[in-house]
């Protein structure tokens, strides 16, 4: 049981720890970009003259949006087994 | 006060009070007095995170500094939502699993001592004076500026409100004025998003096009640079926004009104969408309020631009909708000191009375009685202190509550809840530092050393505005090196140890008790 558990709790933090490199990437490549590409994120796009600094910025949003949906539905996964496993072994 | 504000404002005090009535009937017991016997739906506990979150820093302050720097301006919006993910990843279900009423819970799980509780309740209860107090005073000032009314009566009014919804009605009461106020917020900054729209034929090109023409800034509003123009600055604030939130008692403590960690990811979701979609509200407004009202009028109104949005409803439709707006302002301040007080005062009565100076052996109406005398000192505190700081700049307190938070709460919580090594010495180390360095540099930086006004004239020691970038390592690596010095016998602590990490990843008690 106690091991079971350990295996499914190593499959959650496998997924967390990609995550949030991610996350960390996506976020701190907007003020890096900004600071060491500045030529490059303010050229225009072809969405109404905006640039790439604020496409950047905009995209932030819903990367939060799918990330935080991608997580809930993998952990709501694992709950789910979880569960199985407790009415099976149970503890 | 003309006949229009004094309606809208007598029916939001009628609103809440109605709800802090229905509430007080329901909170009997010490449960549901701290988290509502965590009987809130996962999609409620989002609009109420969103609700404790979104400040009237966040709604008239970014709509402001968008419409005075541009770009920028909205690079906190996006640091405000990011922050999220983090919470969500890393704290939300332990902190869930873990606790019971307050922060100190949690960390108390692993390490079940009075010193320890102790720290994490001050840390509790300075965060949640440090965000209080500035928000008061800032309401104070905004409602004198929009409706001529005295500082102090706002004030005073402002805080008794707060006192009563908690005193009376607990986690319930704040939970739903909290809701009432997200749905509120939410759907009158549309409406005005709408509008302003509407004034440009809906294209945003017009807006863009107007904004150039209105701005000093001329093209270079659109470019990044004019707020935060050294790389240091700005890293270190995009930093502390992102691990701020995660280290907010007012916020965590929220997790605990639902029943599970589905509805804990749930509330989650809901508020990312929620943050999401109001902050691009709020960026479509501080563009309309550059191109409506003009550079010039909003720096004479208030040079920081928080009166930006309540200028432009005046501009669209008069009277009546500023009188609207401000209502919305005066909600969002409301619901936000609301959630701070019951974040103090679960940290007084539950950690320091109930647990410290009762050892845990006071009757459920003791507890219950010992809370709401504590909600009724922590609002009388902060009221008290707002009145006497009419004249002091403190709304920069606000963003730097985040790397306060950041830097000593957060990496205590992480490693408690992740490292197998941590131990009690790390976690008061950790804390006591993060919470001094993140101080000591704020008190010697540039926001109160100053040449040019500040309360301190001198040069400042600390070079920076955003102490983030040095006050969270500080943090984190003195909790982790505490730590390491003073390291017991390992092996077999980690074999004690798996239970508490089952605990906290799956809620599972291997111990035998229940879950």
């Amino acid at each position: 049981m106690e091991e079971q558990i350990r295996i499914l709790m190593e499959r959650k933090k496998k997924f967390l720890i990609n995550s949030l490199i991610f996350l960390f990437v996506f976020y701190f490549g907007l003020p890096f970009s900004l600071t060491f590409f500045p030529e490059w994120m303010n050229r225009s796009t072809y969405f109404n003259g905006l640039t790439w600094g604020w496409i950047f910025a905009f995209a932030q949003i819903p990367m939060t949006w799918i990330l935080g949906s991608v997580y809930a539905h993998k952990a709501n996964d694992l709950d789910r087994l979880q569960e199985e496993m407790k009415q099976g072994g149970r503890m | 006060m003309n006949l229009t504000y004094f309606t809208f404002f007598i029916c939001i005090i009628v609103c809440t009070l109605i709800i802090t009535y229905w509430a007080a009937k329901r909170s009997k017991t010490t449960n549901r007095f701290y988290t509502a016997a965590g009987s809130l739906t996962g999609f409620q506990n989002g609009l109420a995170i969103s609700g404790d979150y979104i400040s009237a820093a966040s709604f008239l302050g970014v709509v402001g500094t968008i419409a005075i720097n541009g770009y920028d301006g909205f690079l906190y919006s996006v640091g405000f939502l990011v922050s999220y993910l983090v919470v969500m990843f890393l704290i939300a279900e332990p902190v869930h699993h873990l606790g019971k009423y307050s922060l100190a819970d949690v960390v108390c799980y692993r390490f079940n001592r009075n010193s320890i509780r102790s720290v994490m309740a001050f840390g509790t209860l300075l965060i949640s004076f440090l965000y209080m107090i500035p928000q008061l005073v800032a309401s104070g000032l905004l409602l004198r500026l929009l409706l001529n009314i005295d500082y102090s009566i706002s004030v005073v009014v402002i805080g008794g409100l707060m006192t009563i919804y908690v005193v009376f009605g607990g986690m319930i009461a704040t939970s739903w004025v909290q809701i009432v106020k997200t749905v509120v917020l939410l759907s009158g900054t549309f409406l005005l998003s709408l509008i302003v729209l509407s004034r440009f034929h809906w294209s945003p090109s017009a807006v863009m096009t107007e904004i150039i023409q209105q701005t000093p800034l001329r093209e270079q509003f659109f470019i990044p640079g004019q707020l935060l123009n050294s790389p240091v600055e700005l890293v270190s604030l995009q930093l502390a926004l992102l691990l701020g939130t995660a280290g907010l008692p007012h916020i965590l403590i929220r997790f605990f009104t639902v029943k599970n960690t589905k509805e804990v990811r749930r509330s989650l979701l809901s508020a990312t969408w929620i943050i999401g979609i109001f902050y691009l509200i709020t960026l479509v407004l501080g563009f309309g309020a550059i191109a409506l009202i003009g550079y010039q009028k909003l720096v004479a109104a208030d040079p920081t631009g928080n009166l930006a949005a309540p200028l432009m409803a005046k501009e669209l439709g008069g009277d009546f909708l500023l009188a609207f707006i401000s209502a919305i302002a005066f909600t969002t301040i409301v619901a936000v000191v609301a959630g701070l007080v019951i974040s103090a005062t679960t940290a007084f009565s539950h950690d320091i009375y109930h647990h410290i100076m009762k050892k845990g052996t006071t009757s459920e109406e003791d507890q219950l009685r010992a809370a709401r005398w504590s909600a009724l000192g922590i609002g009388l505190i902060s009221t008290i202190f707002a009145l006497r700081m009419e004249n002091m700049n403190v709304t920069f307190l606000v963003s730097l509550t985040f790397t306060v938070a950041a830097s000593s709460n957060f990496p205590v919580l992480l490693l408690t809840i992740y490292w197998k090594r941590f131990n009690q010495t790390g976690a008061i180390v950790g804390m006591v530092t993060g919470m001094i360095v993140s101080l000591a540099c704020l008190i010697l930086g540039p926001h109160i050393m100053n040449p040019n006004g500040g309360w301190i004239t001198s040069k400042p020691l600390f070079p920076l505005y955003n102490p983030g970038i040095v006050a969270i390592p500080v943090g984190f690596f003195s909790a982790i090196i505490a730590s390491l010095i003073f390291q017991k016998s390992s092996q077999s602590a980690d074999e004690e140890m798996a239970p508490f990490f089952i605990k906290a990843q799956t809620g599972i008690d291997m111990r035998g008790k229940s879950m």
